[in-house]
């Protein structure tokens, strides 16, 4: 029961992921392979800021997104003014940097051997700490952040991500300013990313830098290509689909020593037959190009 | 003047696009550019509207907005719309999707959105019904809700007029607008553009069609190999010997 119920919580922080990368992929046509990074930053800050400072739960959540939202800003307003494949290896840059961080400032971040005994959070006094607990305050977390999103998506801005995706310069000539509204897009979803970041640190109680890593952010943007993008559904999908394939996975039998491996070649010949047949994904509706 | 272009020059590598071109748009006119394929006509488009900028020279709109030197987007905010050669509607989009975009709004903001939500709202509504006015202006108030990708091209160029009629434009750059449409479209097309003038709007136009060029323009320029070889009333150019021999073939 415990085992479905941690399958469960890591599908509500799957779900922030997905929804908020979806933002940059699927509504502005934007691939950030620095989905991780801010992951990352939302969960060292918060973390820390526990930790050193025992600041409450609330306030590092909040300095965690405050953190990406102020990084992302500097990420975005160079790298956002480049086109394409540019901005792919911009964010590529900031993932490594990010990492290279993460695992080399051992004065701060512990280096390599990671943040152990990140506190649960607790309301009113009362520690978070089971895992059923757990589960209805990641949902609760989860919920809100898809809320915002949908909300956001939903709105004239999504319209307006949706049209530069289409077609940049028919945008410009309507009078917008498409740099603008990419960093605005931007900004949001790395600061939700955080969210997420926070609520993984919280639950395991341990983090470090491989949990952040640029497989870590490949795997969540294969999260949104093979649910699809540039819609609602589409990082739902994805999320159910790519979380619960290892469960399905140990019907086949693979021996332990090779499962995980297994399992990442699974993930690449299917994101490949998907490019190739379906490259809109599971559910999505845009062909990401 | 709604248009003044002040010895405009652009060059490509070697090749010299637009050569030192002077002209003028008088206010809640016709004016068309005419002139052979690679006269010079769209780049004059993308130097006005800012998707390029000159090497040489000054644009003025409205007599003191200097336009050279600034971001398509802030021209466009001037209240210069561009209707492209090659449409350019947003095909993943619906039809009303299409014309709700040219609206420049708070609703646009993702964080006002969200916190002010009945304003936004009701802000939207009266954009949803502004936008389906000018769709019924256009004839395709019944497809409001297709994709833009299923409409005819004829349609689609419609479409791209609701949309510039919607963003409350002054002054239209269309280029070739009846071009590629089905002759039985070219006549509402025509209406629209004489209606723009009719309302006040400066127009400036890209035609091939000559008999289009003499129906609806009020001042005609003459472009060839990047320079301005002849302008005045449509009648008066079209009789031009230089422009009989090297753009009619006569």
């Amino acid at each position: 029961m415990n085992y479905i119920l941690h399958l469960l919580v890591l599908l509500t922080i799957y779900l922030i992921l997905s929804f908020s990368l979806n933002v940059l992929v699927g509504y502005t046509g934007l691939l950030s392979l620095a989905h991780a990074a801010f992951y990352g930053i939302g969960a060292y800050t918060s973390s820390l800021l526990m930790i050193k400072w025992k600041v409450s739960f609330p306030l590092a959540l909040l300095a965690g997104v405050g953190m990406a939202v102020l990084l992302s800003l500097l990420v975005a307003a160079p790298s956002l003014r480049l086109k394409g494949d540019y901005f792919v290896l911009a964010s590529l840059g900031f993932q490594v940097i990010v990492f290279n961080v993460l695992h080399n400032w051992a004065t701060l971040t512990n280096g390599p051997l990671g943040i152990p005994g990140i506190p649960k959070p607790s309301i009113f006094g009362v520690k978070i700490s089971s895992i059923p607990a757990f589960l209805a305050f990641s949902s609760i977390l989860s919920a809100c952040c898809i809320f915002i999103l949908v909300g956001i998506l939903k709105s004239p801005f999504g319209r307006t991500l949706k049209a530069i995706r289409e077609d940049e310069l028919a945008t410009l000539a309507l009078g917008k300013h498409i740099t603008a509204f990419k960093i605005q897009a931007f900004v949001i979803a790395c600061g939700i990313a955080a969210v997420a970041g926070s609520l993984y640190a919280w639950y395991v109680t341990f983090i470090d830098p491989t949990s952040f890593n640029l497989n870590e952010s490949i795997f969540i943007i294969a999260v949104v290509l093979v649910g699809g993008s540039g819609n609602i559904k589409g990082p739902v999908v994805g999320t159910l689909f790519m979380i619960l394939l290892p469960e399905i996975l140990r019907f086949l039998r693979i021996p332990d020593t090779v499962a995980a491996n297994a399992r990442q070649m699974i993930y690449g010949a299917l994101l490949i037959f998907l490019m190739r047949y379906r490259p809109q994904g599971i559910a999505g509706e845009y062909k990401f190009e | 003047m709604a248009l003044e272009l002040q010895s405009i020059t652009k060059t490509f590598g070697g090749i010299v696009a637009v050569d030192d071109v002077s002209l003028t748009v008088s206010e809640g006119k016709i004016t068309s550019l005419i002139g052979p394929n690679g006269a010079g006509k769209t780049t004059l488009f993308n130097l006005i509207s800012g998707f390029l900028k000159p090497d040489k020279g000054a644009i003025y709109y409205n007599n003191h907005h200097r336009l050279d030197g600034l971001p398509p987007w802030k021209i466009a905010r001037l209240g210069i719309g561009r209707l492209f050669q090659d449409v350019r509607v947003f095909d993943r989009l619906s039809v009303l999707d299409n014309v709700l975009l040219a609206e420049n709004n708070p609703c646009e903001n993702p964080f006002l959105s969200l916190l002010q939500r009945k304003k936004m709202r009701r802000l939207e509504k009266e954009n949803i019904k502004e936008a389906g006015r000018w769709l019924e202006f256009v004839g395709l108030s019944d497809m409001r809700d297709t994709l833009a990708e299923n409409l005819s091209y004829g349609q689609q160029k419609l479409l791209a007029i609701a949309r510039l009629l919607m963003g409350r434009f002054d002054l239209f750059l269309l280029d070739e607008p009846t071009a590629g449409v089905n002759p039985t479209m070219v006549k509402p097309i025509l209406g629209l553009i004489r209606r723009f003038s009719n309302e006040g709007k400066t127009v400036i136009v890209i035609e091939h069609n000559m008999m289009v060029v003499l129906e609806i323009s009020d001042w005609v320029y003459f472009l060839d190999d990047g320079m301005v070889v002849s302008s005045g009333l449509p009648d008066d150019v079209l009789r031009d010997a230089t422009v009989r021999k090297s753009y009619l073939g006569l």
